[in-house]
């Protein structure tokens, strides 16, 4: 059989549906360049936070030169006073959790601002250490910490961005990872899919090359339910994970803490180990309240 | 495995002055050396300058979720028992450069870089640990395909084995073969004992490092108390394993109420993938970034416990614990006799120690087999020459046209560099630079240049399909296994294709249109979404027009003006006629589809060997190093991705496999 020629050696006019276009898993299609015929526009935000994932961001040295050229930085207020609150924007970094009343308009306002939106830090991931205030009374606290709790505008709960709008992607950590940080704006912008693993601390561990503090200390570490991604700091150095990155994908925490009741934890060590930087992520959060 | 313990091997006594000596000469002759050492509380496996930096009077402590050093009470330098790393670190690191991309002006060339690292000299490789080496040989070098850079480090690297004469409580090397005496694959082979050392020769390398040492030949009286030495070992296993017809039994045993418990306490977090030495399973990323500019790509471990393990799509196969679990243990047990004709464990006992909440892997297959509630045959290991080349590097090819099939759907017709042959069934792996690469099957030839129909579903499929006529991009391939176009001539056969499935059948269907006289009786069903979804519409119709074939068209929504067939494809298939039992079945769609017509045709009595299916994974090499297209013991990239369905259908039917 001979077949007619169906292809030819020019384009042939292409199908435009939403199918074909194709929103990413990141919301941007990557094929299409800038409505504006600019680089893509940069927003970096912060709520409920310490500053320390901007941080990293500014940390990037030789790389933040490369990143200038590739994105027009728009609003970043930690790096430069000038700043185009309204964007529009290709991509917002949002740093902080959702904690005080005015919050719950603003992150409206960047949401329907930005095309990707990505949380960066266990803050804006897991509402941070500052939702330990979600276990007791907001009123308490106010009280005993501040001579005049009147001032104080706070919201009952602090909690992650994802809680409050539809967030594109998410970097964990306290504070996140360069690396990733690096490849996912790398990814975004090059329409690659990130490659920022949700799996087990202990893959990252045992790849390094690092000893177990678990298995041959007895230390009670959060590593096998806790997301990869920080370079496996603290077991580099001898101690057990905190959880900083939050839990990996089906954290088998009720495992993980049967296991830290063996290594001789009390039933209050447990919970408060995961009730820490990320206690209010949920897998954490009902692992927490079963040691209450 | 373990050789022969002939009384004629020559076995001469060496004092520690002795080694010292031996490993000075290695370092002379430019050899790197690598020993374990006591580091953070383990024995950790990294370069040395000599002996004192070997673990002299440590012995460790395991048991399962434990593992301790402590002191021997002796001045022995090899009495520990396996540690947390295992040899594979240095012949297959953890992360390893794939390719670099070069760019000449308009021209793109991907190299594998070259091991340039000094060659290694392993000294103290336990015999578990010398088999694992074994072991890790067939997956990287025994074909069809080679790991360049593993051939290139393990060719040069000298191996100093060290029988065992003090087994762990972890330990069942015993059980599996490999140990307590070092089997076949050292250079130079000794026993601790008596506070001297007693040396084999197992190599022409060896023989040429021992040349010039101290050497004795050992008594009769020496010679035995050796022998005894390893006999007692050899009884003082802490664990041990019934591995006869195990692989059948765990395959025989996938929907075992074991899994379920054994779930409950596994944390998935993948440790004991890592220290085993014999696993393999690696991903693929891109490593440049818009700081460097490069494009190059680096592989890494991975492991069957990650969610991205069993990535398809934007889905994942295997979702639970007891999915995952299930995969590790029947894979190490189980799949790998067919795979690579060992069992992929060496009874060292490390997955049981670092194992953070101690699961036994003896136990968990021990519990499977005393309550068996079936078994089934295992297929045999098929060898297969190796090829040449490295099958992880892509060659440029150009776009020569696009073709916009259907809103989601685009077939790239591409010219490979040089001539390309393939078969119909077979697939490329297409790469993007600094985006990434995924298999895509062959759907055809036009002039010299191969036809590529690609759906955008990922990043990868969506940067492919929006390609422009004189785009560059890589391929790797052709992969895989093909049609059996030979075996069904003058047979009646029907092909069934759901979706993007006819994509790999079209190159097939081509050549049973051209040649009537070969194939006389073609059926195609073939059923899409949509009308709109329809591939290849004017080719249908030329098909439809020639005798020798029948084109029947379903969608599963009609549009307004669609007047064809509405519904599944096994509507059409038993429509009208009897699904004829002795009739060829070539079979591709998604597997929910391909689940239902075998039902259909099993119903009508054709034999599963009359029925051909392909498969789909999203594997990252091709070359069966990934171990991410695993369908339990196959690997969809060359044993597949064409089945005869009696091959495999005692894994196709389990969900997560």
């Amino acid at each position: 059989m001979t077949a007619s020629p169906l292809y030819s050696g020019t384009q042939v006019s292409r199908v435009e549906t939403p199918a074909a276009q194709g929103a990413t898993e990141l919301g941007v299609d990557p094929t299409e360049k800038d409505a504006r015929g600019g680089r893509p526009r940069l927003g970096v935000f912060k709520f409920a936070s310490c500053s320390g994932c901007q941080g990293v961001l500014l940390s990037c040295e030789d790389e933040l030169l490369a990143l200038a050229d590739a994105l027009e930085i728009l609003y970043f207020p930690e790096a430069s006073s000038h700043l185009q609150e309204e964007g529009p924007f290709d991509l917002a970094l949002v740093e902080g959790s959702i904690s005080a009343p005015e919050h719950l308009e603003q992150i409206q306002k960047i949401r329907a601002r930005s095309k990707t939106l990505v949380t960066i830090g266990a803050c804006a991931t897991s509402g941070g250490i500052q939702a330990l205030r979600n276990f007791g009374n907001l009123d308490d606290f106010v009280h005993r910490v501040y001579p005049r709790p009147e001032f104080i505008a706070a919201l009952a709960t602090s909690t992650a961005v994802a809680e409050h709008v539809k967030v594109d992607y998410e970097l964990r950590g306290c504070p996140i990872s360069k690396r990733q940080l690096l490849e996912l704006i790398t990814a975004i912008l090059l329409g690659r899919r990130p490659e920022i693993r949700n799996e087990s601390l202990c893959l990252g561990c045992k790849r390094y090359g690092y000893v177990c503090v678990t298995v041959a200390h007895g230390l009670p570490c959060l590593g096998p339910v806790t997301m990869n991604g920080c370079g496996a700091l603290c077991p580099s150095v001898g101690r057990g994970c905190y959880g900083c990155f939050g839990p990996k994908e089906g954290a088998n925490t009720e495992a993980m803490a049967q296991r830290m009741l063996q290594l001789g934890m009390s039933k209050d060590d447990v919970r408060n180990a995961f009730r820490f930087i990320t206690g209010y992520a949920q897998a954490f959060r009902e692992e927490s309240a079963r040691h209450e | 495995m373990t050789a022969p313990e002939s009384s004629a091997a020559p076995l001469y006594r060496l004092e520690e002055a002795g080694l010292a000596l031996l490993l000075e000469g290695l370092r002379r002759d430019g050899y790197r050396l690598v020993g374990p050492v006591v580091r953070d509380g383990a024995i950790r496996l990294q370069r040395i300058e000599g002996i004192s930096d070997l673990p002299r009077g440590f012995v460790d402590e395991q048991a399962p979720g434990t593992y301790r050093l402590r002191s021997s009470g002796n001045g022995r330098l090899f009495a520990c028992r396996p540690g947390p790393q295992s040899w594979k670190r240095h012949l297959f690191p953890p992360r390893e450069p794939v390719v670099q991309l070069k760019r000449h002006g308009d021209s793109l060339e991907w190299r594998r870089p070259v091991v340039e690292d000094p060659p290694m000299a392993f000294i103290g490789v336990l015999p578990c640990d010398l088999a694992a080496i074994r072991i890790q040989d067939r997956v990287w070098m025994e074909g069809p395909f080679q790991e360049t850079r593993y051939v290139a480090r393990r060719r040069n690297t000298f191996i100093v084995a060290v029988n065992c004469l003090e087994p762990g409580q972890l330990c069942f090397c015993a059980s599996m073969g490999t140990g307590p005496k070092a089997g076949q694959g050292f250079d130079v082979c000794l026993t601790e004992l008596d506070g001297a050392f007693f040396l084999e020769v197992g190599s022409e390398r060896g023989e040429a490092a021992v040349a010039s040492l101290p050497l004795r030949e050992a008594s009769e009286e020496e010679r035995r108390r050796l022998q005894e030495s390893l006999k007692q070992a050899r009884l003082r296993m802490g664990r041990t394993l019934e591995t006869r017809g195990l692989g059948g039994t765990l395959f025989g045993n996938i929907e075992h109420p074991r899994w379920e418990e054994v779930a409950k306490r596994c944390l998935t977090c993948g440790n004991c993938t890592h220290v085993c030495p014999t696993c393999f399973c690696l991903n693929v990323r891109e490593t440049g970034t818009l700081a460097d500019g490069r494009q190059d790509r680096e592989r890494f471990w991975d492991s069957c416990f990650s969610l991205d393990h069993s990535m398809i799509h934007g889905g994942y196969f295997r979702h639970t614990p007891k999915q995952r679990y299930r995969q590790w243990l029947t894979h190490k047990l189980g799949a790998w006799p067919s795979q690579f004709g060992t069992v992929g464990c060496t009874g060292c006992g490390r997955c049981i120690a670092w194992c953070p909440v101690g699961i036994d892997i003896t136990e968990e297959a021990t519990a499977i087999r005393k309550t068996s509630r079936g078994h089934v045959r295992m297929p045999q290991p098929r060898s297969a020459p190796v090829r040449a080349g490295d099958p992880l590097v892509p060659t440029p090819a150009q776009v020569k046209g696009v073709r916009q099939e259907t809103p989601d759907t685009t077939t790239l017709w591409v010219e490979p560099t040089g001539p390309f042959h393939w078969k119909p069934g077979q697939f490329n792996m297409l790469s993007i630079p600094g985006v990434g690469d995924v298999p895509i099957s062959i759907s055809g030839q036009e002039g010299s240049g191969i036809l590529h129909t690609i759906r955008a579903v990922g990043k990868v499929t969506r940067a492919l399909t929006s390609l422009q006529p004189g785009a560059l991009l890589g391929i790797r391939g052709p992969f895989g296994t093909s049609w059996p176009l030979r075996a069904v001539r003058g047979r009646i056969v029907t092909v069934v294709a759901g979706g993007i499935g006819l994509a790999p059948l079209r190159g097939a269907i081509r050549v049973m249109a051209a040649h009537p006289r070969h194939y006389p009786w073609v059926r195609l069903i073939y059923g899409a979404r949509t009308p709109a979804d329809l591939l290849y519409p004017e080719e249908l119709e030329l098909w439809r027009q020639l005798l020798h074939m029948e084109v029947e068209v379903t969608v599963d929504r009609a549009t307004p003006d669609w007047t064809g067939n509405v519904g599944v494809v096994t509507k059409l298939l038993r429509a009208g006629r009897k699904v004829r039992p002795d009739g060829v079945y070539l079979v591709c769609g998604p597997e929910i589809m391909m689940m239902v017509v075998l039902e259909e045709l099993r119903a009508a009595g054709v034999p599963e060997e009359h029925i051909y299916l392909s498969l789909e994974r999203n594997m990252k090499c091709g070359a069966g190093f990934c171990g991410r297209c695993q369908k339990g013991p196959f690997f969809l990239c060359k044993d597949g991705p064409v089945f005869r369905y009696d091959r495999i259908s005692f894994v196709f039917r389990h969900a997560g496999l």
